[in-house]
């Protein structure tokens, strides 16, 4: 649906720089992400202190977003429609300085993995990544887009990730097991698997924040149906 | 909604002379509750406003079509007496317009018409500055011209005055819109603690005076009732999409 235009043009201009930027931190948290995994995979721990290093900018911009957001709640006193996007704004760019971290955190895992011979070749955990980036991606397209489809698909996607989390820790328990030589390495593998799954716990957080500023219905905190 | 409905629209058309204002209006009004009435200048609001009180009946060539039920009894019946119906039913206009006089006589002169005894008035007088939250402001000059007063104290004088007559509905076309925003939070505060005795129905233009102070909020449209909700429901989330283009200010 179009949405009519505001009679501020400034206004809409203003609605329209937090879109933007919204867009470009959901951009840099992708490549951050992928980065991590690719720290990870290549064993390029260059490569993860940037991303450590980089975290900053992320930081930065998510501040700059969110006193953006709070100008227009003061200035311009949104209601309806507006609130519900400013509220989701605010919202997103906290999930989305969150991710960030968890990136940070496996390029952490990362530096301390490559100082030691590589216990396995790396199969899920690049799955996981391709996935909550597109996790990341599809969100902010529903924000941008109004689209509760793709928001209710992201919903669907987090359980996959829970999945692959759960078999990654059952892998990885085999291993300890066998071999303690590898707990320390399979732990810090544990760990980079579950910040995947709370990345994608973020996105489906955004996910919901969309599904209630369309509809204005708060679905989050809402048990699924256990089928 | 559990609430009493004091006064009932139905089906109402208002006419100024051939050109219709009001068209097909059905709603009701809680008791002891705010209602605002909200829209685009010249949308019906004030009609519709003075519709419930009969003060349209001042306007020659105007009608009225349908039912306005004030706690259940047609205010537009023969026998009805318009001037009784407007004591139980007073209004506030949007700029203060006290009487050239003090301000005792200001809160007075009412009473004393409809035969109130000399006696009870200062109480009445007391009581009515009190409730309108002016009391302590004027007490040590009742006898003053009330066109001294402050503009925002004007405005109290005259919900004190409207007060005396002991309605049981105020209506208010824009009360604060000549106001400054001490003023104007003063009369908010006072509508909120007038609401535990009195039924308010207030026009406003300011979208946050209507979101903070009333419980339900009506939005007309051309002389049509567009969306009538609870006052949380429509600024966050109204049904109709026409309600959301006006109160987040799209083009009309
Ligand atoms: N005394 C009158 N004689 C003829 N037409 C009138 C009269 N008063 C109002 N109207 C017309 O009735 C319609 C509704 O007017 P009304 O004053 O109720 O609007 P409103 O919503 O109160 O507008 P505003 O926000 O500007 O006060 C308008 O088209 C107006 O021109
Ligand atoms: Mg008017």
């Amino acid at each position: 649906m179009e949405e009519k235009r505001h009679t501020s043009l400034h206004y809409e201009k203003e609605l329209q720089e937090i879109k933007n930027s919204l867009i470009y931190l959901g951009a840099l948290t992708e490549k951050a992400i992928q980065d991590a995994m690719k720290a990870l995979s290549e064993r390029n721990s260059e490569m993860a202190n940037k991303i450590i290093k980089d975290d900053d900018d992320i930081d930065k911009l998510d501040t700059e977003l969110e006193e953006r957001c709070i100008r227009v709640l003061a200035l311009r006193q949104p209601t309806a429609i507006d609130l519900r996007f400013i509220t989701t704004a605010i919202k997103i760019t906290g999930h989305l300085e969150r991710i960030g971290d968890m990136a940070v955190n496996i390029a952490e895992k990362a530096i301390q993995l490559n100082q030691e011979p590589q216990l396995k070749p790396y199969i899920d955990l690049p799955r996981m990544t391709d996935l909550v980036t597109t996790m990341i991606k599809d969100s902010l397209d529903s924000f941008i887009n109004n689209d509760l489809e793709r928001a209710e698909k992201v919903r669907r996607m987090e359980e996959v990730i829970d999945d692959l989390n759960e078999q990654i820790f059952r892998e990885l328990l085999t291993f300890m097991m066998e071999d303690s030589k590898s707990i320390h390495r399979a732990l810090l593998i544990m760990q980079v698997s579950k910040n995947m799954e709370r990345i994608a716990d973020h996105t489906k957080g955004i996910a919901d924040m969309v599904t209630y500023m369309i509809t204005g219905e708060n679905v989050r905190h809402q048990t699924r149906e256990i089928s | 909604m559990d609430a009493n409905m004091i006064i009932s629209l139905h089906n109402v058309n208002f006419y100024y002379g051939p050109s219709r204002a009001l068209n097909d209006i059905s709603m009701d009004f809680p008791e002891k509750q705010v209602t605002a009435l909200i829209g685009p200048s010249g949308c019906g609001k004030s009609t519709l406003l003075r519709l419930l009180n009969r003060m349209n009946d001042l306007i020659i060539g105007t009608r009225v079509e349908g039912k306005v039920l004030f706690e259940g009894k047609d205010i537009y019946d023969g026998h009805v007496d318009p001037v009784e119906i407007r004591r139980k039913i007073g209004m506030v206009f949007q700029k203060p317009n006290p009487f050239p006089k003090t301000i005792y006589n200001n809160i007075a002169y009412g009473p004393k018409l409809t035969g109130a005894n000399a006696g009870d008035l200062d109480a009445l007088v007391e009581q009515s500055l009190k409730q309108a939250v002016l009391w302590d402001e004027v007490k040590d000059v009742l006898n003053k011209s009330a066109m001294n007063l402050s503009g925002g104290q004007q405005q109290r004088l005259c919900i004190a005055r409207a007060l005396a007559m002991k309605p049981d509905v105020l209506l208010m076309d824009e009360p604060t819109s000549a106001l400054d925003p001490i003023s104007t939070a003063k009369i908010e505060e006072l509508i909120e603690e007038l609401k535990k005795n009195y039924t308010i129905i207030i026009v406003t233009h300011n979208m946050q005076q209507a979101a903070r102070i009333s419980d339900s909020t009506a939005f007309f449209y051309i002389g049509n009732l567009i969306e009538y909700n609870k006052t949380e429901k429509i600024f966050t989330n109204p049904d109709v999409k026409q309600t959301e283009d006006y109160i987040t200010g799209r083009f009309g």
